[in-house]
């Protein structure tokens, strides 16, 4: 064996064989991650506990069970009305903000249009502006209007200002799309109709999941613009309404604030489940293109 | 109903680039026409403005009788084999060779009848309800041509379809296709960078260069008689020697000195016109180009030449030979026995040289056609067939 093969050997042998030793920094790197994992976990547990615990207070403990908060969260009209009221404000916005995203995005993604580097650029400066920054203006706006205290007009600025990223979000998943598809549709003699209903639209329904959801989440979780933009108590939505827990009725419930919060996740679960077989793997561009 | 295609003066400028420049070309009724030339030629430009893919800027493309340029792509009755497939990825095979014929508004009967049809003839029958990201690639390709065959367009368009395909499946799918135009015998344009695929292929050859079509003739004709430089080293492979050379006259007669010797231009040999100081571009086929001790004595010149690199190809070998400066390759006998370094005789049949100008590049030698032009094969007996 020459010189030279021995040494690729040993070489080899140096790369294949995998070792592995706890070392101090392994430690250091998983005492860290385990540290920021638990300020997400505790929280959540303390939900959990609290939620089935007789005497709950602030700090985490193992529950004394009772069933005794949820008798109590079911009790209260309030608490139902604000799980309809956040129903009707996020479905009204996310359908409001899918649709116009989708229409905005397609022209964005594949028409030559002037300046478009510029306009993409200043819709994702967009999406990073706080809504706390605009919500003065507005008020008065919908006070001008007449819009104030109704779910479907606070709707609609909740979709106003989720659009931004959304069509960013959006566009990219159209990007996604080859090209060519269309133009094998058009020239197989499919109108334009068409093509966007048959070939565009259901290659996009991951894009359309996401953007949904997405929207979802953030409207279902919006605080500061219904609490601003609605006052009666029937159109309250639940973040406001977990607010009224901790603040107007006296004494903090912890028990109930845990089951209100524990249930009024349940949605959100919910339609990320039935989505996510969207995200991926039943829905790929496998086989369109080479 | 078979129709021509008439590209006429067709400018296609994208900015300050000129992908396509004055394009005259007819594609006969009922040919196989291969467009071929290296990327960037503006081929695939050719093809999508038929298409309707892109428009032309300046000129007039018309398909039968119909002037398209302001036609639309689900108009034009055209049917396009993408060189990516470009197959609906959520669709099975069945709703992929579905969708032309559904959206030109056929009923269930009638597609269902066609997709079978079709499926038969390109052997997909048992992959119809398979999505496209569960065949192979050579059954996607089936798919993708199967899409364009079902809708019996007046006019099919291919863009590098076997591009994507391994050797060996390549030289298959070639011969199918060969057979389906046959059978069918529609308008085809089928573009390509693959010199063998436009060779075996086409019924003629329109060679592309820079936005500018070179040369449109017949496999044989293309092969025997290259209008210019560009055409006679890009079809032929191994690529046709290029040596420089000047016009001389032998005992009379018109006759070009390269390399050394002086070569008559052989019976019936005539120069279009004079260059530049004599000055040309000789070029030699390598097949054309051997072995003193394997050629006739009778008729063939030969010079010494310094043996460079043998590459081997079994049933004979290549020999890249240096003679003042210039080097050739040539074919050998398989088992030559030459090695590299030594010296060697090189011969050729004068009647076999091709003569370029050396500043513009067009040939300027016009021999007598030998074999009989063979322009356009099959396609005359293929429109007697149709109108019998």
């Amino acid at each position: 064996m020459s010189a030279v093969a021995a040494r690729r050997m040993t070489d080899k042998s140096l790369i294949v064989v995998p070792y592995r030793r706890v070392s101090i920094s392994a430690l250091a790197t998983n005492g860290v991650l385990i540290l920021l994992g638990s300020f997400f976990v505790l929280p959540l547990l303390w939900m959990l506990f609290a939620s089935v615990d007789s005497n709950p207070d602030w700090a985490v403990k193992l529950p004394s069970l009772t069933l005794a908060n949820f008798a109590d969260v079911l009790d209260r009209p309030d608490a139902i009305t604000s799980f309809r009221s956040s129903l009707i404000l996020a479905g009204t916005t996310t359908v409001l903000t899918t649709v116009l995203a989708l229409l905005a995005a397609y022209p964005l993604s594949r028409m030559h249009i002037p300046f478009r580097r510029s306009f993409m650029l200043a819709i994702l400066f967009a999406s990073g502006l706080p809504v706390s920054m605009l919500v003065v203006p507005v008020y008065q706006m919908y006070v001008y209007f007449g819009w104030l205290d109704s779910l479907y007009t606070t709707a609609l600025f909740l979709a106003a200002s989720s659009l931004p990223f959304a069509i960013w979000l959006m566009k990219n998943f159209i990007d996604a799309v080859p090209l060519e598809l269309e133009h094998a549709a058009a020239i197989d003699g499919a109108s334009t109709l068409r093509i966007l209903r048959q070939v565009v639209l259901p290659l996009t329904v991951p894009g359309i999941a996401v953007t949904a959801i997405y929207t979802f989440i953030n409207a279902w979780g919006a605080f500061i613009i219904p609490f601003v933009l609605t006052y009666s108590p029937e159109n309250q939505p639940g973040p406001v309404e977990i607010y009224n827990f901790m603040g107007s009725h006296g004494l903090f419930k912890f028990g109930d604030l845990a089951v209100f919060s524990l249930l009024f996740s349940i949605p959100v679960i919910v339609l990320y489940l039935v989505m996510s077989r969207y995200f991926s793997g039943a829905f790929n561009f496998g086989g369109a293109v080479k | 109903m078979l129709s021509e295609v008439r590209f006429d003066g067709v400018y296609k400028i994208f900015g300050a680039e000129t992908a396509v420049e004055d394009l005259n070309l007819t594609v006969n009724a009922g040919e196989f026409l291969v467009v071929v030339g290296p990327s960037g030629c503006g081929k695939t430009t050719t093809l999508r403005m038929l298409a309707g893919l892109e428009r032309p800027s300046y000129g007039r493309i018309t398909i039968g009788e119909k002037l398209v340029n302001n036609v639309s792509p689900r108009f034009r009755d055209v049917a396009m084999v993408f060189q990516s497939y470009a197959l609906y990825p959520h669709m099975n095979v069945y709703d992929n060779l579905a969708f032309g014929l559904r959206a030109h508004g056929a009923s269930g009967a009638v597609v269902d009848q066609r997709v079978k049809e079709t499926a038969d003839v390109l052997g997909l029958g048992h992959l119809l309800k398979r999505k496209p990201s569960e065949l192979s690639g050579g059954q996607r390709q089936r798919v993708a041509l199967g899409r364009a065959l079902i809708r019996q367009p007046q006019v099919f368009l291919m863009d590098e379809p076997l591009s994507n395909l391994d050797a060996g499946l390549r030289v298959q799918m070639r011969a199918e296709l060969s057979r389906l135009h046959q059978r069918f015998r529609v308008t085809t344009m089928y573009v390509t960078h693959d010199q063998v695929e436009a060779m075996t292929m086409g019924d003629r050859i329109a060679v592309m260069n820079t936005g500018r079509l070179q040369q449109v003739d017949a496999p044989e004709t293309l092969y025997d008689s290259p209008a210019n430089i560009f055409v006679a080293g890009f079809i032929g492979s191994p690529r046709m020697n290029f040596v420089p050379g000047r016009l001389a006259t032998a005992q009379g007669k018109p006759a070009v000195e390269f390399l050394g010797v002086k070569a008559p231009l052989g019976a019936g040999a005539r120069l279009t016109r004079d260059t530049d100081g004599g000055e040309v571009m000789v070029g030699i086929r390598p097949e054309d180009l051997v072995w003193r001790q394997v050629a006739p004595a009778e008729g063939t010149i030969a010079f010494p030449a310094d043996v460079d690199v043998i590459e081997p190809m079994g049933h004979e070998a290549y020999v890249t030979a240096v003679c003042a400066g210039e080097t050739v390759t040539s074919r050998f006998p398989p088992r030559s026995g030459v090695r590299t370094r030594e010296r060697v005789e090189l011969a050729f049949d004068p009647a076999r040289l091709h003569l370029f100008d050396a500043n513009l590049g067009d040939t300027i030698l016009q021999r007598p056609v030998a074999g009989g032009a063979e322009a356009a094969r099959s396609v005359r007996e293929a429109r007697m067939d149709e109108s019998a």
